[in-house]
C-alpha cells in the first residue's frame, strides 16, 4: 500500500472513464441525464476511474477504453512520439495506462506505452541536460506529469553540478522560505 | 459529491511548489467532512430500505447494495484523500526542522492549523531530546568543513548581544561583516539573515 499517500497516484485515478451500467442502481446521483436519484441499466456515465474500477470489478458497469488511447493517438505517437501534446489528452498517461489495462483487456496497451515512453524519454533527457531555462519551456508543455518530474529531477541534478564545480558558497537561504517580503511598517 | 472537493485538496498540493506550503485549507477540509456525513445518512437510508423489504443485507444484490457501495466508495476515497492532504502537510512540516530550525519565520506560521503548529513543536522536542542524549547536533552541515570559521554579512537586522557558543556577545547589525565560527552562522544563514561571504 505505499501508494496510499501517493498524490500523483489519487489524482491518476481521478481520471474519467466512461462506462455503461449493466445492473441498475438506486439512491445515487451521479448520472447527470437522469431526473430521479437512480441509474437504468444501458446508461452510459462518465465517472472517475477511481468508482469505475470498482463497479467493474463487481460487474456492476463496464468500462470503455478512455479516448486518450484511441487509435488517434496510437498513430500520433508512433509517427513522432516527442511531439505529441499528451499533457492535454491526459496528464497521468501512463500511470492511468497501466491501471487500465487488465481491465479493458488491451493486450497491446503495455508495450505500445513502453515505446511512447522510451522515444519521448530521449527526448526528455537531451533537453534536460543542455538546455537554458527559457529555451525548453516550450516543449515542457507537452509533458506528462511524470516526464515533468524526470526533466526537473534532471535538471536539478544539473545545476548541482555546475554549482558544485564552480565551487559557490555552501549554504544557501532554505529555498522553503521563498521571496521575502519587506514586513509593513 | 463523489470525491471531488477531496480532490480539489490533493490538487492543492499537487500544483504548489515543491515544499512549499499553502495556507491551511480549513473550509474545504469542513465541506468535505460535510460530504461524508450526508454519504452517511444515504448509505444508511438505503441499508434500511433493504431491511424494511425484509432482504437479507448481507447477501442480496438489489439497486440499493449498489447504491449503498457507492456511497461506501466515495466515502473511503474521500478519507484517502483527507489522509493524504495531511500526511503530505506533516511531511513537509518535519522536512522544515532539518532546513530551518526549529524556530519557524512567521511567514509560514502563519499557513499551518493550530495542530499542525502542535505537531511541529512536538517534534522539535523530541528532536531536541535525542540530539542531547546522543551529545550529537545533528542539524549542521554533514559534510566537514576545511575551515571551521567563515566570513558573513548580516543581511537583516538581528539585534544585538546574541550570544554565540563559545559565550561571546556579538552585535548583529545590517551590512555588518564578522568571522564568526561556521555552525553558529548556519543557523542564520538558512534563515537569511545572513551570507556567506566567498573571496
Amino acid at each position: 500500500m505505499a501508494n496510499y499517500y501517493d498524490i500523483d497516484d489519487i489524482l491518476a485515478e481521478e481520471e474519467l472513464v466512461s462506462v455503461v451500467f449493466q445492473k441498475a442502481v438506486n439512491g445515487v446521483g451521479i448520472d447527470p441525464s437522469s431526473e430521479t436519484d437512480s441509474v437504468e441499466p444501458g446508461s452510459k456515465v462518465e465517472l472517475p476511474f477511481w468508482l469505475a474500477h470498482e463497479l467493474h470489478l463487481r460487474q456492476i458497469a463496464t468500462m470503455k477504453l478512455p479516448p486518450c488511447f484511441n487509435q488517434k493517438t496510437r498513430l500520433e505517437l508512433g509517427a513522432d512520439a516527442a511531439c505529441v501534446d499528451l499533457r492535454s489528452r491526459c496528464p497521468y498517461f501512463y500511470e492511468f495506462g497501466c491501471k487500465i489495462a487488465p481491465l479493458v483487456g488491451d493486450r497491446d496497451m503495455g508495450s505500445f506505452l513502453l515505446s511512447a515512453f522510451k522515444n519521448r524519454y530521449q527526448e526528455v533527457l537531451a533537453k534536460a541536460h543542455t538546455a537554458a531555462f527559457a529555451a525548453a519551456s516550450k516543449s515542457l508543455t507537452v509533458l506528462t506529469k511524470e516526464e515533468t518530474n524526470l526533466y526537473e529531477a534532471a535538471q536539478s541534478s544539473m545545476a548541482a553540478f555546475k554549482k558544485w564545480r564552480i565551487g559557490g558558497p555552501r549554504f544557501q537561504k532554505a529555498a522553503v522560505l521563498g521571496r521575502k517580503r519587506k514586513p509593513t511598517e | 459529491m463523489y470525491g471531488r472537493k477531496a480532490c480539489q485538496l490533493v490538487k492543492e498540493l499537487a500544483t504548489g511548489e515543491k515544499e512549499q506550503l499553502t495556507p491551511f485549507n480549513s473550509d474545504q477540509l469542513d465541506q468535505v467532512i460535510a460530504e461524508c456525513s450526508q454519504h452517511y445518512s444515504e448509505l444508511q437510508a438505503l441499508i434500511r430500505n433493504m431491511q424494511e423489504k425484509g432482504l437479507d443485507v448481507q447477501t442480496t444484490k438489489n439497486e440499493d447494495h449498489f447504491g449503498a457501495l457507492v456511497h461506501h466508495l466515495s466515502l473511503v476515497r474521500n478519507k484517502r484523500c483527507l489522509m493524504s492532504y495531511l500526511y503530505k502537510r506533516a511531511e513537509i512540516l518535519r522536512n522544515l526542522i532539518w532546513k530551518v530550525g526549529t524556530m519557524l519565520p512567521q511567514e509560514i506560521q502563519e499557513k499551518l492549523s493550530h495542530f499542525e503548529e502542535e505537531y511541529f513543536k512536538k517534534h522539535s522536542a523530541s528532536l531536541k531530546s535525542y540530539m542531547s542524549r546522543i551529545d550529537l547536533d545533528l542539524a549542521v552541515d554533514m559534510v566537514p568543513p576545511k575551515d571551521p570559521y567563515i566570513q558573513v554579512r548580516v543581511l537583516d537586522d538581528i539585534g544585538e548581544g546574541i550570544v554565540l557558543s563559545d559565550d561571546k556577545t556579538a552585535n548583529f547589525t545590517c551590512h555588518s561583516m564578522h568571522f564568526l565560527k561556521r555552525t553558529d552562522a548556519e543557523q542564520f544563514i538558512s534563515r537569511g539573515l545572513m551570507e556567506e561571504l566567498t573571496g
